[in-house]
C-alpha cells in the first residue's frame, strides 16, 4: 500500500490518502486543485511536510530517482534524441539485469502496447496516440512500485483516448501496478478508476468507489460539467425480484433495488439512449421527449431533452450524434438503461 | 525602390571581395606557391594547427562545465562572474597578452611553475595559453545558451526513471545541447587559429619556434617578404572560411533539429 499522511505544502492542505496494492486510484478535480502537485509529492519532485510511505517504508528522504516510480507527464517528455527502444532501455538502467534481457523486456512491453514495430522510430516520427503509448510503456517497463499518470489522454481525440484508456486498464491489471491517475474528466475517472478521490483547492474532498462519489450531490459544488441526471419520483413501489417501480414525468420506470426507499433516481448522461424513431425491444423505461438544445464540446455532444417538466442531459460521441440525425425542436424516443439507473433515498 | 534594399548587402559583399582580391593580386601566384611550400610556412601552419587544437580542447574541458553551471545554477554575483568571463571577447588581445605575460612571467605564477620545470612564456605552450584565454569564452557562451535551450523537464523525467545526475547529464542534457556546443567549438577554433595579439606577447615571435601562422605573416610583412606573408594569410582565410561555412551549414541542418520534438523549452 502507498500511504500519504498529512501532506501539506503551499498548494496542498492536510492530504491523507491510501492507494491499495494493484489499485488504480483516479484523482479528479478542476484545474488548479493541486492534483499534479500531489503526484509530484509522491514522486519526490516537490517539497512537502507530512510523510509518504511505499509498502510500509517511508520514502520522504529518498530523491525521485530512488523511489522506483513510473511517471507519465502531461507533456510526455519522451527523449527526442533517442529511439523508442532506447527510451525504454534508459528507463531500465536501474534494473540489475543484462542488456539482452532488457531488450527482451522492452520488446515484450512494446508488444503489449502494440507498438513493437515502432521501436526504431524517434518520438517526432510518431502520432500523438503512439507517443502516448511509448510514454506509458517507458513508465511501466521497469515495474515501478507506484505508477503516476498526469492527464495522459488530455490532448488526444475522443476515439484514441477511449481506446488507450482500455489499453491502459488492461496493462495495469496485467502487471498489477499500483497507480495514481490524475484527470479532470469524471467520465475518464469512472471508466478507469477502482476508486476515486476528489480534490478541490488543495484539499481532498471525498474518496470512495465510483458510485459513492458519482451520486453525491456535492459534485455540483465542485463544479464538474459532467454529473448524473437526478430525477424526482412521484411514487415508488417495491416489486420484489430486485426491482423497484417508480413514477417519473408520467412514465413508469423500473430501477434496481438497492435496499433504499427510493425518492429520486440518478442516471449518467451517457447511459441514456435516444433515437428519432421508436426503437425495437421491450417497452421498459421508455420516454418521449423533445430536443431542446445541442451543444458540441471537447469531442462530446451534449443534448438536452425535455421530458414533461424535466430536462435530461444526454451525452454521446460526435459520430453517434451524426448517425442519430436529430435536430433541435425534434421529437425523440428514449430509453433509460435499467442497469444504469440508481435509486437514491431522501 | 524595391532594389534599393539590396544595396547595402551588395556594398558590403563587394567590400569583402575587393579586400580579398587586393590580397590575391598584389603578389604573383608563383611567389605564393613558392611560399606555400617553404619550410617556414609549413612549420607555422603545423604549429598553429596543434596549438589551436590544444586550445580548443582546453576550452571545451573548462568551458562546457562552466557553461552548464551558468545555465543551471544560481549563485551570488553570477552576473558579475558571467560578465568577467565575457571580457576576453572584447579585450584588446595585445592587452590580454601583456596581462598573461605578467602573470606567467618570472615574478608571479611563472616563477612557481618554472620551479616545477614548466615554462609557458616564449614557448608554444604560451601560444596555447593565449589562444585558450581568447577562445574559451566563446565555448562558455555557446554552451550556456545550448544548455539553457534544453527543457529542464527532460531532466526531471530522467530522475523519475531512476537516473543519477551524471547519467542524466551524459545521456540526456549533453546530447540535446551538443549542436549548440559544437557551433561554439568551431567558432572558438576559428578564433584560436587567427589569434595574433595575445600569442605574440606570450609566446613571442621566433621563427621555427613560436611563430604561429598569424605571427609568421606579421614577421614576413615586417621583413618585406610579401609573397610569404600573403601565402600565410590565404591559408588562414581558407581555413576560416571553411570553419565558418561549417557553422552555417550546421545551423541550417542542425540547430533546430529538435524543434517540434520537445527539444525546446516548454511552458
Amino acid at each position: 500500500m502507498i500511504s500519504l499522511r498529512t501532506i501539506a505544502n503551499s498548494f496542498l492542505h492536510d492530504i491523507n490518502l491510501d492507494i491499495h496494492d494493484g489499485e488504480l486510484l483516479a484523482l479528479v478535480g478542476p484545474s488548479g486543485a493541486g492534483k499534479t502537485t500531489l503526484l509530484n509529492v509522491a514522486a519526490g519532485l516537490t517539497g512537502y511536510t507530512g510523510s509518504v510511505s511505499f509498502y510500509g517504508r517511508p520514502v520522504d528522504r529518498l530523491p525521485p530517482r530512488s523511489r522506483e516510480i513510473g511517471y507519465v507527464f502531461q507533456d510526455l517528455l519522451l527523449f527526442p534524441h533517442l529511439s523508442v527502444e532506447q527510451n525504454l532501455l534508459l528507463s531500465m538502467r536501474r534494473l540489475d539485469i543484462g542488456h539482452p534481457e532488457k531488450k527482451e523486456r522492452a520488446y515484450r512491453i512494446l508488444e503489449a502496447f502494440r507498438i513493437a514495430d515502432l521501436r526504431t522510430r524517434f518520438p517526432h516520427e510518431l502520432s500523438g496516440g503512439e507517443q502516448q503509448r511509448v510514454a506509458l510503456a517507458r513508465a511501466v517497463v521497469a515495474r515501478p512500485k507506484l505508477l503516476l499518470l498526469d492527464e495522459p489522454f488530455a490532448n488526444l481525440d475522443f476515439r484514441t483516448a477511449r481506446y488507450l484508456r482500455q489499453e491502459l486498464k488492461k496493462q495495469q491489471r496485467r502487471l498489477g501496478l499500483t497507480t495514481l491517475f490524475v484527470t479532470h474528466n469524471l467520465a475518464e475517472a469512472r471508466e478507469l478508476g477502482d476508486r476515486i478521490a476528489v480534490m478541490k483547492q488543495g484539499r481532498l474532498e471525498q474518496k470512495g468507489t465510483i458510485e459513492e462519489i458519482w451520486f453525491q450531490q456535492e459534485l455540483d459544488e465542485i463544479g464538474f460539467l459532467e454529473k448524473p441526471n437526478i430525477l424526482t419520483c412521484n411514487y415508488a413501489v417495491n416489486l420484489g425480484n430486485g426491482l423497484v417501480e417508480v413514477g417519473w414525468a408520467g412514465t413508469r420506470l423500473l430501477v434496481p433495488d438497492d435496499g433504499v426507499s427510493v425518492e429520486r433516481v440518478a442516471i449518467l448522461p451517457d447511459e441514456i439512449y435516444i433515437s428519432a424513431e421508436k426503437a425495437m425491444g421491450p417497452p421498459i423505461n421508455r420516454f418521449v421527449g423533445r430536443v431542446s438544445s445541442v451543444n458540441r464540446s471537447d469531442g462530446i455532444v451534449q443534448v438536452a431533452v425535455s421530458v414533461g417538466e424535466d430536462t435530461l442531459r444526454v451525452e454521446m460521441s460526435p459520430e453517434h450524434f451524426l448517425a442519430l440525425n436529430v435536430a433541435e425542436g425534434q421529437k425523440v424516443h428514449g430509453i433509460l438503461k435499467l442497469r444504469a439507473l440508481k435509486g437514491l433515498g431522501a | 525602390m524595391r532594389l534599393l534594399i539590396w544595396l547595402p548587402l551588395v556594398v558590403l559583399t563587394l567590400l569583402v571581395c575587393s579586400v580579398l582580391a587586393a590580397l590575391l593580386f598584389h603578389v604573383s601566384p608563383g611567389d605564393v606557391w613558392q611560399a606555400l611550400g617553404s619550410s617556414e610556412t609549413r612549420f607555422a601552419l603545423r604549429l598553429s594547427f596543434v596549438t589551436s587544437l590544444a586550445a580548443v580542447v582546453l576550452s571545451l574541458i573548462l568551458g562546457v562545465p562552466a557553461g552548464y553551471v551558468l545555465a543551471r545554477r544560481r549563485f551570488p554575483a553570477k552576473a558579475v562572474i558571467d560578465t568577467l568571463l565575457d571580457l576576453p571577447l572584447v579585450m584588446t588581445p595585445l592587452v590580454a597578452g601583456i596581462g598573461i605575460l605578467f602573470l606567467f612571467g618570472r615574478d608571479w605564477l611563472g616563477g612557481y611553475l618554472a620551479g616545477l620545470g614548466l615554462r609557458l612564456v616564449f614557448t608554444p605552450l604560451g601560444a596555447v595559453l593565449a589562444q585558450t584565454f581568447i577562445a574559451a569564452p566563446i565555448v562558455v557562451r555557446s554552451s550556456r545558451s545550448a544548455f539553457e535551450s534544453v527543457n529542464r523537464r527532460f531532466e526531471l523525467a530522467g530522475q523519475t526513471l531512476g537516473l543519477s545526475a551524471p547519467v542524466i547529464f551524459v545521456r540526456i542534457t549533453l546530447p540535446l545541447a551538443w549542436q549548440g556546443i559544437l557551433t561554439g567549438t568551431i567558432l572558438a577554433w576559428a578564433r584560436a587559429l587567427g589569434e595574433f595579439g595575445a600569442t605574440l606577447m606570450v609566446a613571442g615571435a621566433t621563427r621555427f619556434k613560436t611563430a604561429t601562422l598569424p605571427v609568421s605573416v606579421y614577421l614576413n610583412i615586417s621583413s618585406g617578404e610579401l609573397g610569404a606573408a600573403i601565402a600565410g594569410a590565404w591559408i588562414l582565410l581558407a581555413m576560416g572560411f571553411v570553419l565558418l561555412l561549417a557553422v552555417k551549414l550546421l545551423g541550417r541542418t542542425g540547430s533546430n533539429a529538435f524543434a517540434g520534438r520537445g527539444g525546446t523549452v516548454l511552458p
